[in-house]
Protein backbone atom coordinates (compact mmCIF):
# COMPACT_ATOMS: atom_id res chain seq x y z
CA UNK A 1 0.00 0.00 0.00
CA UNK A 2 2.65 2.41 0.68
CA UNK A 3 4.18 2.19 -2.78
CA UNK A 4 1.15 4.30 -3.91
CA UNK A 5 1.05 7.38 -3.40
CA UNK A 6 -2.73 8.73 -2.02
CA UNK A 7 -4.29 11.20 -4.55
CA UNK A 8 -5.09 14.25 -2.36
CA UNK A 9 -7.85 17.66 -2.43
CA UNK A 10 -8.16 19.99 0.25
CA UNK A 11 -11.75 19.77 1.50
CA UNK A 12 -12.93 23.00 -0.73
CA UNK A 13 -11.38 21.56 -4.08
CA UNK A 14 -13.25 18.19 -3.24
CA UNK A 15 -16.69 19.89 -2.48
CA UNK A 16 -16.78 22.04 -5.44
CA UNK A 17 -15.89 18.98 -7.67
CA UNK A 18 -17.94 16.76 -6.20
CA UNK A 19 -21.00 19.14 -6.45
CA UNK A 20 -20.05 20.27 -10.24
CA UNK A 21 -20.68 15.96 -10.61
CA UNK A 22 -17.48 16.06 -12.26
CA UNK A 23 -17.11 12.21 -12.54
CA UNK A 24 -12.69 12.63 -11.77
CA UNK A 25 -13.38 13.43 -8.41
CA UNK A 26 -14.71 10.16 -7.60
CA UNK A 27 -11.47 8.54 -7.69
CA UNK A 28 -9.60 10.63 -5.94
CA UNK A 29 -12.63 10.60 -3.24
CA UNK A 30 -12.38 7.25 -2.59
CA UNK A 31 -8.95 7.06 -3.01
CA UNK A 32 -8.71 9.75 0.44
CA UNK A 33 -11.84 8.30 2.28
CA UNK A 34 -12.73 4.80 0.89
CA UNK A 35 -10.67 3.30 3.99
CA UNK A 36 -10.99 5.62 6.70
CA UNK A 37 -15.26 5.03 5.89
CA UNK A 38 -14.78 1.36 5.43
CA UNK A 39 -13.01 1.72 8.81
CA UNK A 40 -16.24 2.80 10.34
CA UNK A 41 -18.63 0.21 8.36
CA UNK A 42 -16.72 -2.81 9.07
CA UNK A 43 -17.01 -1.81 12.83
CA UNK A 44 -20.52 -1.90 12.42
CA UNK A 45 -20.73 -4.57 10.22
CA UNK A 46 -18.04 -7.71 10.60
CA UNK A 47 -19.44 -9.55 7.52
CA UNK A 48 -17.13 -8.62 5.08
CA UNK A 49 -19.34 -9.39 2.05
CA UNK A 50 -22.42 -7.37 3.12
CA UNK A 51 -19.85 -4.45 4.60
CA UNK A 52 -18.36 -3.90 1.25
CA UNK A 53 -22.06 -3.54 0.04
CA UNK A 54 -22.51 -1.34 2.33
CA UNK A 55 -19.39 0.74 1.32
CA UNK A 56 -20.23 0.59 -1.97
CA UNK A 57 -23.50 1.90 -1.36
CA UNK A 58 -21.91 4.93 0.69
CA UNK A 59 -19.84 5.92 -2.19
CA UNK A 60 -23.21 6.04 -4.31
CA UNK A 61 -25.28 7.67 -2.16
CA UNK A 62 -22.46 10.49 -1.77
CA UNK A 63 -22.08 11.09 -5.86
CA UNK A 64 -25.63 11.05 -5.97
CA UNK A 65 -26.28 13.37 -3.01
CA UNK A 66 -23.47 15.43 -3.01
CA UNK A 67 -26.07 18.61 -3.89
CA UNK A 68 -27.57 17.98 -0.68
CA UNK A 69 -23.84 18.36 1.35
CA UNK A 70 -24.08 22.16 2.86
CA UNK A 71 -20.57 23.02 3.98
CA UNK A 72 -21.90 25.32 6.27
CA UNK A 73 -23.25 22.63 8.29
CA UNK A 74 -19.84 20.66 9.02
CA UNK A 75 -16.77 18.85 7.31
CA UNK A 76 -17.30 16.96 4.31
CA UNK A 77 -15.61 13.63 6.14
CA UNK A 78 -18.39 14.05 8.98
CA UNK A 79 -21.20 14.12 6.03
CA UNK A 80 -19.83 11.36 4.27
CA UNK A 81 -19.20 9.47 7.73
CA UNK A 82 -22.92 10.02 8.76
CA UNK A 83 -23.93 8.38 5.28
CA UNK A 84 -21.61 5.09 5.90
CA UNK A 85 -23.15 5.21 9.85
CA UNK A 86 -26.82 5.35 8.81
CA UNK A 87 -26.01 2.83 5.89
CA UNK A 88 -24.44 0.37 8.29
CA UNK A 89 -26.95 0.86 10.88
CA UNK A 90 -30.04 0.33 7.97
CA UNK A 91 -28.10 -2.66 6.68
CA UNK A 92 -27.31 -4.46 10.27
CA UNK A 93 -31.53 -4.03 10.78
CA UNK A 94 -32.20 -5.04 7.30
CA UNK A 95 -33.84 -8.92 6.20
CA UNK A 96 -30.57 -9.01 4.08
CA UNK A 97 -28.61 -8.88 7.23
CA UNK A 98 -30.86 -11.24 9.46
CA UNK A 99 -30.80 -13.61 6.57
CA UNK A 100 -26.73 -13.79 6.42
CA UNK A 101 -27.20 -14.56 10.08
CA UNK A 102 -29.27 -17.65 9.47
CA UNK A 103 -26.81 -18.97 6.70
CA UNK A 104 -24.35 -18.68 8.33
CA UNK A 105 -22.69 -22.89 9.18
CA UNK A 106 -23.37 -24.31 12.75
CA UNK A 107 -19.32 -24.75 12.94
CA UNK A 108 -18.94 -20.52 12.23
CA UNK A 109 -21.58 -20.06 14.57
CA UNK A 110 -19.50 -19.64 17.90
CA UNK A 111 -16.92 -17.18 16.38
CA UNK A 112 -19.49 -15.63 14.44
CA UNK A 113 -21.12 -14.41 17.41
CA UNK A 114 -18.07 -13.71 19.22
CA UNK A 115 -17.40 -11.15 15.99
CA UNK A 116 -20.60 -9.89 16.76
CA UNK A 117 -19.73 -8.78 19.72
CA UNK A 118 -16.84 -7.53 20.48
CA UNK A 119 -14.83 -4.86 18.42
CA UNK A 120 -12.22 -5.50 16.20
CA UNK A 121 -9.04 -3.51 15.62
CA UNK A 122 -6.99 -2.72 12.41
CA UNK A 123 -3.71 -4.33 13.62
CA UNK A 124 -1.91 -1.13 11.44
CA UNK A 125 -3.14 1.40 13.95
CA UNK A 126 -1.87 -0.14 17.49
CA UNK A 127 -1.50 3.21 18.68
CA UNK A 128 -5.24 3.73 18.62
CA UNK A 129 -6.37 0.70 20.14
CA UNK A 130 -3.24 1.63 22.58
CA UNK A 131 -5.68 5.18 22.98
CA UNK A 132 -9.31 3.51 23.31
CA UNK A 133 -8.04 1.01 25.54
CA UNK A 134 -6.66 4.11 28.17
CA UNK A 135 -10.47 5.45 28.03
CA UNK A 136 -11.80 4.91 31.21
CA UNK A 137 -13.81 2.04 31.02
CA UNK A 138 -17.16 3.23 31.26
CA UNK A 139 -16.12 5.90 28.37
CA UNK A 140 -14.55 3.24 26.19
CA UNK A 141 -17.90 1.31 26.64
CA UNK A 142 -20.22 4.05 25.47
CA UNK A 143 -18.11 5.04 22.69
CA UNK A 144 -18.02 1.43 21.52
CA UNK A 145 -21.94 1.31 21.12
CA UNK A 146 -22.18 4.25 19.44
CA UNK A 147 -19.25 5.27 17.21
CA UNK A 148 -18.49 1.41 16.81
CA UNK A 149 -22.22 -0.40 17.18
CA UNK A 150 -24.42 1.96 15.69
CA UNK A 151 -26.13 2.67 18.40
CA UNK A 152 -28.40 6.00 19.28
CA UNK A 153 -27.37 7.42 22.63
CA UNK A 154 -30.98 6.43 23.39
CA UNK A 155 -30.07 3.07 22.98
CA UNK A 156 -27.26 3.06 24.53
CA UNK A 157 -28.42 4.54 27.38
CA UNK A 158 -31.32 1.48 27.56
CA UNK A 159 -28.35 -1.36 26.94
CA UNK A 160 -26.06 0.33 29.90
CA UNK A 161 -28.94 1.23 31.51
CA UNK A 162 -27.58 4.74 32.24
CA UNK A 163 -29.58 8.15 32.23
CA UNK A 164 -29.54 9.35 28.94
CA UNK A 165 -27.44 12.85 30.34
CA UNK A 166 -24.43 10.38 31.73
CA UNK A 167 -24.33 8.80 28.17
CA UNK A 168 -23.96 11.89 26.39
CA UNK A 169 -21.58 13.35 29.03
CA UNK A 170 -19.61 10.27 28.17
CA UNK A 171 -19.87 10.10 24.59
CA UNK A 172 -18.19 13.78 24.84
CA UNK A 173 -15.60 13.25 27.33
CA UNK A 174 -14.63 10.10 25.06
CA UNK A 175 -14.35 12.31 22.23
CA UNK A 176 -12.23 15.09 24.61
CA UNK A 177 -10.03 12.48 24.89
CA UNK A 178 -9.64 11.73 21.55
CA UNK A 179 -9.03 15.42 20.61
CA UNK A 180 -6.29 15.98 23.48
CA UNK A 181 -4.48 12.47 21.73
CA UNK A 182 -4.79 13.67 18.18
CA UNK A 183 -3.48 17.29 19.59
CA UNK B 1 -26.90 33.33 25.66
CA UNK B 2 -24.83 34.31 28.68
CA UNK B 3 -21.10 32.73 28.44
CA UNK B 4 -22.17 30.30 31.19
CA UNK B 5 -25.51 29.01 29.40
CA UNK B 6 -23.08 28.72 26.40
CA UNK B 7 -20.42 27.14 28.03
CA UNK B 8 -23.10 24.75 29.65
CA UNK B 9 -24.57 24.15 26.09
CA UNK B 10 -21.13 23.04 24.70
CA UNK B 11 -20.98 20.46 27.53
CA UNK B 12 -24.45 18.80 27.24
CA UNK B 13 -22.41 16.61 24.72
CA UNK B 14 -25.48 17.64 22.01
CA UNK B 15 -22.55 18.67 20.04
CA UNK B 16 -20.85 15.44 19.57
CA UNK B 17 -23.97 13.67 19.03
CA UNK B 18 -25.06 16.89 16.33
CA UNK B 19 -21.31 15.13 14.47
CA UNK B 20 -22.40 11.39 15.10
CA UNK B 21 -25.77 12.36 13.55
CA UNK B 22 -27.46 11.30 16.17
CA UNK B 23 -30.21 13.71 16.94
CA UNK B 24 -33.45 14.55 15.72
CA UNK B 25 -34.24 16.95 13.01
CA UNK B 26 -35.00 19.87 15.09
CA UNK B 27 -32.49 19.50 17.79
CA UNK B 28 -30.15 19.49 14.54
CA UNK B 29 -31.37 22.59 13.48
CA UNK B 30 -30.80 24.09 16.64
CA UNK B 31 -27.79 23.17 16.80
CA UNK B 32 -26.78 24.45 13.19
CA UNK B 33 -29.10 27.71 14.06
CA UNK B 34 -26.57 28.12 17.43
CA UNK B 35 -23.59 27.76 15.31
CA UNK B 36 -24.22 30.12 13.11
CA UNK B 37 -24.63 32.53 15.85
CA UNK B 38 -21.93 31.65 18.32
CA UNK B 39 -18.39 31.50 17.40
CA UNK B 40 -17.35 29.26 20.35
CA UNK B 41 -20.22 26.80 19.07
CA UNK B 42 -18.60 26.64 15.54
CA UNK B 43 -15.22 26.23 16.90
CA UNK B 44 -16.35 23.29 19.10
CA UNK B 45 -18.18 21.75 16.31
CA UNK B 46 -15.13 22.00 13.91
CA UNK B 47 -12.86 20.60 17.21
CA UNK B 48 -15.47 17.53 17.15
CA UNK B 49 -15.28 16.98 13.78
CA UNK B 50 -11.51 16.99 13.57
CA UNK B 51 -10.95 14.60 16.37
CA UNK B 52 -13.64 11.71 15.21
CA UNK B 53 -12.34 12.32 11.03
CA UNK B 54 -9.20 12.00 12.70
CA UNK B 55 -9.49 9.14 14.68
CA UNK B 56 -11.53 7.73 11.73
CA UNK B 57 -8.04 7.91 9.40
CA UNK B 58 -6.45 6.16 12.09
CA UNK B 59 -9.04 3.24 11.93
CA UNK B 60 -9.13 2.94 8.98
CA UNK B 61 -9.41 -0.69 7.36
CA UNK B 62 -8.82 -0.92 3.35
CA UNK B 63 -11.05 -2.66 1.35
CA UNK B 64 -10.66 -5.27 -1.00
CA UNK B 65 -10.00 -3.71 -4.73
CA UNK B 66 -12.71 -5.42 -5.86
CA UNK B 67 -15.37 -2.90 -4.38
CA UNK B 68 -13.80 0.03 -6.32
CA UNK B 69 -14.07 -1.94 -9.68
CA UNK B 70 -17.92 -2.88 -9.10
CA UNK B 71 -18.35 0.85 -7.52
CA UNK B 72 -16.54 2.55 -10.63
CA UNK B 73 -18.47 0.04 -12.73
CA UNK B 74 -21.62 0.43 -11.60
CA UNK B 75 -21.36 4.26 -11.64
CA UNK B 76 -19.87 4.40 -15.40
CA UNK B 77 -16.94 5.80 -14.09
CA UNK B 78 -14.31 2.90 -15.29
CA UNK B 79 -13.11 4.81 -18.07
CA UNK B 80 -11.43 8.11 -16.21
CA UNK B 81 -9.15 5.94 -13.85
CA UNK B 82 -6.50 7.88 -15.71
CA UNK B 83 -8.06 11.07 -15.59
CA UNK B 84 -7.40 11.61 -11.68
CA UNK B 85 -7.83 15.29 -10.59
CA UNK B 86 -4.64 16.70 -8.83
CA UNK B 87 -4.94 20.12 -7.22
CA UNK B 88 -3.57 22.81 -10.05
CA UNK B 89 -5.47 21.03 -12.68
CA UNK B 90 -8.19 20.65 -11.39
CA UNK B 91 -9.58 24.03 -13.11
CA UNK B 92 -7.91 24.21 -16.67
CA UNK B 93 -9.19 20.24 -17.03
CA UNK B 94 -11.30 20.17 -20.21
CA UNK B 95 -14.65 18.88 -19.37
CA UNK B 96 -15.56 15.29 -20.39
CA UNK B 97 -18.34 14.49 -22.81
CA UNK B 98 -19.15 10.92 -22.89
CA UNK B 99 -20.65 9.07 -25.87
CA UNK B 100 -20.61 5.93 -24.63
CA UNK B 101 -23.90 5.24 -25.69
CA UNK B 102 -23.58 6.52 -29.04
CA UNK B 103 -20.11 5.10 -29.46
CA UNK B 104 -21.28 2.18 -28.88
CA UNK B 105 -24.32 2.17 -31.52
CA UNK B 106 -21.88 3.92 -33.79
CA UNK B 107 -19.78 0.80 -33.68
CA UNK B 108 -22.95 -1.62 -34.38
CA UNK B 109 -23.60 0.49 -37.32
CA UNK B 110 -20.30 0.23 -38.67
CA UNK B 111 -20.31 -3.25 -38.30
CA UNK B 112 -23.91 -3.76 -40.07
CA UNK B 113 -22.38 -1.77 -42.59
CA UNK B 114 -19.75 -3.74 -43.33
CA UNK B 115 -22.06 -6.53 -43.50
CA UNK B 116 -24.32 -5.02 -45.94
CA UNK B 117 -21.21 -4.42 -48.38
CA UNK B 118 -20.60 -7.86 -47.71
CA UNK B 119 -23.78 -9.02 -48.81
CA UNK B 120 -23.79 -6.97 -51.54
CA UNK B 121 -20.50 -8.40 -53.18
CA UNK B 122 -21.58 -11.83 -52.21
CA UNK B 123 -25.32 -11.24 -53.90
CA UNK B 124 -23.48 -9.78 -57.36
CA UNK B 125 -20.84 -12.38 -57.74
CA UNK B 126 -23.30 -14.98 -57.22
CA UNK B 127 -26.03 -13.15 -59.32
CA UNK B 128 -22.86 -12.90 -62.09
CA UNK B 129 -22.50 -16.46 -62.47
CA UNK B 130 -25.57 -17.75 -62.31
CA UNK B 131 -26.08 -15.00 -65.16
CA UNK B 132 -23.37 -16.80 -66.80
CA UNK B 133 -25.10 -20.15 -66.25
CA UNK B 134 -28.17 -19.00 -67.49
CA UNK B 135 -26.85 -17.95 -71.01
CA UNK B 136 -24.73 -21.30 -70.79
CA UNK B 137 -27.75 -23.30 -70.81
CA UNK B 138 -29.63 -20.83 -73.36
CA UNK B 139 -26.89 -21.89 -75.69
CA UNK B 140 -26.90 -25.21 -74.86
CA UNK B 141 -30.78 -25.59 -75.33
CA UNK B 142 -29.90 -23.20 -79.03
CA UNK B 143 -27.79 -25.87 -80.24
CA UNK B 144 -29.98 -28.50 -78.66
CA UNK B 145 -33.16 -27.36 -80.79
CA UNK B 146 -30.40 -27.30 -83.69
CA UNK B 147 -29.19 -30.95 -83.42
CA UNK B 148 -32.94 -31.83 -82.86
CA UNK B 149 -33.72 -30.33 -85.89
CA UNK B 150 -30.57 -31.58 -88.03
CA UNK B 151 -31.66 -35.18 -86.69
CA UNK B 152 -35.27 -34.55 -87.42
CA UNK B 153 -34.13 -33.70 -90.60
CA UNK B 154 -32.24 -37.00 -91.02
CA UNK B 155 -35.00 -39.06 -90.15
CA UNK B 156 -37.09 -37.31 -92.84
CA UNK B 157 -34.78 -38.21 -95.39
CA UNK B 158 -34.07 -41.61 -93.64
CA UNK B 159 -37.80 -42.11 -94.23
CA UNK B 160 -37.71 -41.35 -97.53
CA UNK B 161 -34.83 -43.07 -98.69
CA UNK B 162 -36.81 -46.15 -97.16
CA UNK B 163 -39.63 -45.78 -98.95
CA UNK B 164 -37.76 -45.24 -101.79
CA UNK B 165 -35.92 -48.71 -101.28
CA UNK B 166 -38.45 -50.25 -100.78
CA UNK B 167 -40.18 -49.66 -103.83
CA UNK B 168 -37.16 -50.92 -105.48
CA UNK B 169 -37.05 -54.20 -103.72
CA UNK B 170 -40.97 -54.25 -104.85
CA UNK B 171 -40.50 -53.94 -108.25
CA UNK B 172 -37.28 -56.03 -108.15
CA UNK B 173 -39.57 -58.58 -106.54
CA UNK B 174 -42.26 -58.23 -109.35
CA UNK B 175 -41.49 -59.27 -113.08
CA UNK B 176 -43.54 -56.77 -114.53
CA UNK B 177 -41.05 -54.34 -114.04
CA UNK B 178 -38.15 -53.73 -116.49
CA UNK B 179 -35.24 -51.88 -115.10
CA UNK B 180 -33.30 -49.59 -117.89
CA UNK B 181 -29.73 -48.67 -115.96
CA UNK B 182 -28.94 -45.22 -117.70
CA UNK B 183 -24.92 -44.86 -117.55
CA UNK B 184 -23.32 -41.39 -117.57
CA UNK B 185 -22.35 -39.56 -120.52
CA UNK B 186 -19.57 -37.53 -122.18
CA UNK B 187 -21.59 -34.23 -120.22
CA UNK B 188 -21.61 -35.84 -117.33
CA UNK B 189 -20.05 -39.61 -117.07
CA UNK B 190 -19.97 -40.09 -113.50
CA UNK B 191 -24.26 -39.74 -113.16
CA UNK B 192 -26.43 -42.88 -113.06
CA UNK B 193 -30.14 -43.50 -113.08
CA UNK B 194 -32.28 -46.27 -113.13
CA UNK B 195 -35.74 -45.99 -115.02
CA UNK B 196 -38.35 -48.57 -113.93
CA UNK B 197 -40.99 -49.46 -116.89
CA UNK B 198 -44.22 -51.87 -116.68
CA UNK B 199 -44.39 -54.47 -119.36
CA UNK B 200 -47.81 -54.58 -118.75
CA UNK B 201 -49.36 -51.59 -119.22
CA UNK B 202 -46.70 -49.80 -120.26
CA UNK B 203 -46.40 -47.00 -116.81
CA UNK B 204 -42.74 -45.72 -116.47
CA UNK B 205 -41.24 -44.91 -113.13
CA UNK B 206 -38.56 -43.21 -111.68
CA UNK B 207 -36.95 -43.45 -108.51
CA UNK B 208 -35.31 -40.50 -106.78
CA UNK B 209 -33.31 -42.72 -104.22
CA UNK B 210 -32.02 -44.96 -107.44
CA UNK B 211 -30.49 -41.87 -109.37
CA UNK B 212 -27.31 -40.20 -109.38
CA UNK B 213 -27.34 -36.72 -111.00
CA UNK B 214 -25.51 -33.31 -110.60
CA UNK B 215 -28.00 -30.57 -108.97
CA UNK B 216 -29.82 -28.60 -111.02
CA UNK B 217 -29.31 -24.45 -110.94
CA UNK B 218 -32.49 -22.79 -110.49
CA UNK B 219 -33.02 -21.80 -114.60
CA UNK B 220 -32.89 -25.74 -115.36
CA UNK B 221 -34.52 -29.43 -114.79
CA UNK B 222 -33.80 -32.35 -115.74
CA UNK B 223 -36.06 -34.10 -118.95
CA UNK B 224 -36.76 -37.85 -119.35
CA UNK B 225 -37.04 -39.13 -122.98
CA UNK B 226 -37.65 -42.14 -124.80
CA UNK B 227 -36.29 -43.09 -127.92
CA UNK B 228 -39.26 -44.53 -129.85
CA UNK B 229 -37.54 -45.91 -133.60
CA UNK B 230 -34.73 -43.49 -133.25
CA UNK B 231 -37.09 -40.29 -132.39
CA UNK B 232 -37.27 -38.66 -128.89
CA UNK B 233 -40.31 -38.88 -127.15
CA UNK B 234 -40.57 -36.49 -123.88
CA UNK B 235 -41.80 -38.23 -121.06
CA UNK B 236 -42.06 -34.79 -118.77
CA UNK B 237 -39.30 -33.15 -116.71
CA UNK B 238 -38.22 -33.74 -112.85
CA UNK B 239 -36.17 -31.56 -110.28
CA UNK B 240 -35.02 -32.39 -107.28
CA UNK B 241 -37.25 -34.23 -104.83
CA UNK B 242 -39.64 -31.21 -103.24
CA UNK B 243 -39.61 -31.02 -99.37
CA UNK B 244 -43.47 -31.30 -99.91
CA UNK B 245 -43.82 -34.68 -100.92
CA UNK B 246 -42.86 -37.71 -99.17
CA UNK B 247 -42.71 -40.00 -102.47
CA UNK B 248 -39.74 -40.88 -103.47
CA UNK B 249 -41.25 -42.61 -106.60
CA UNK B 250 -42.44 -39.90 -109.52
CA UNK B 251 -44.90 -42.09 -112.24
CA UNK B 252 -44.05 -40.41 -115.36
CA UNK B 253 -46.51 -40.80 -118.94
CA UNK B 254 -46.50 -44.38 -120.24
CA UNK B 255 -44.80 -45.55 -123.54
CA UNK B 256 -45.87 -48.34 -125.58
CA UNK B 257 -42.75 -48.60 -127.64
CA UNK B 258 -39.19 -47.65 -126.66
CA UNK B 259 -35.75 -48.67 -127.41
CA UNK B 260 -33.82 -46.75 -125.23
CA UNK B 261 -34.29 -43.87 -122.30
CA UNK B 262 -32.40 -40.95 -121.77
CA UNK B 263 -32.12 -37.67 -119.55
CA UNK B 264 -31.07 -34.24 -120.57
CA UNK B 265 -31.01 -31.11 -118.67
CA UNK B 266 -33.28 -28.47 -120.00
CA UNK B 267 -34.45 -25.35 -119.31
CA UNK B 268 -37.18 -24.76 -117.14
CA UNK B 269 -40.53 -26.51 -118.07
CA UNK B 270 -38.40 -28.66 -120.53
CA UNK B 271 -38.13 -28.58 -124.29
CA UNK B 272 -39.66 -29.87 -127.59
CA UNK B 273 -36.39 -31.07 -128.65
CA UNK B 274 -33.22 -32.70 -126.64
CA UNK B 275 -30.17 -30.80 -126.06
CA UNK B 276 -27.76 -33.17 -127.32
CA UNK B 277 -24.43 -31.15 -125.81
CA UNK B 278 -26.53 -32.04 -122.46
CA UNK B 279 -27.27 -35.42 -122.45
CA UNK B 280 -26.64 -36.60 -119.07
CA UNK B 281 -27.29 -40.07 -118.74
CA UNK B 282 -28.73 -42.78 -121.07
CA UNK B 283 -29.22 -46.39 -121.31
CA UNK B 284 -30.90 -49.32 -123.74
CA UNK B 285 -33.96 -51.02 -122.89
Amino acid sequence: MTAFKKLTLTEPELVVALQSKDPAVLKTLYSMYSSALYGVISRIITHTELAEDVLQETFVKIWQSATNYDQTKGRLFTWMMNIARNLSIDKLRSKDFKNSLKNQDIENNVSFVDEQNKVTFNPDVMGVKQLVENLKPDLQSVLDLVYYKGYTHVEAAEKLDLPLGTVKTRIRLAIIELRRSFN
Amino acid sequence: MSVENLKAYIESGVLELYVLGDLTPEETLHVEEMASQYREVRDELAAIEQAMEQYAMQNAVEPSTEVETRLFEKLDVSDLRENILTPHTQQEEPRIVRFDNNAGKVKTLRYALVACVALLIVSTAALFVTYNQLNDAHDQIASLSLDKQKYAGLVKQLEFNNKGLDNMVAMFDSKEWATIRMAGQAFSPKSKMNVYWNKKDKSVLINYVAMDLPKTDPEHEYQLWALVNGKPVSLGVFGKPDSASNEALLKMPAIQEAQAFAVTLEPMGGSVNPTMEKLTVMGGV
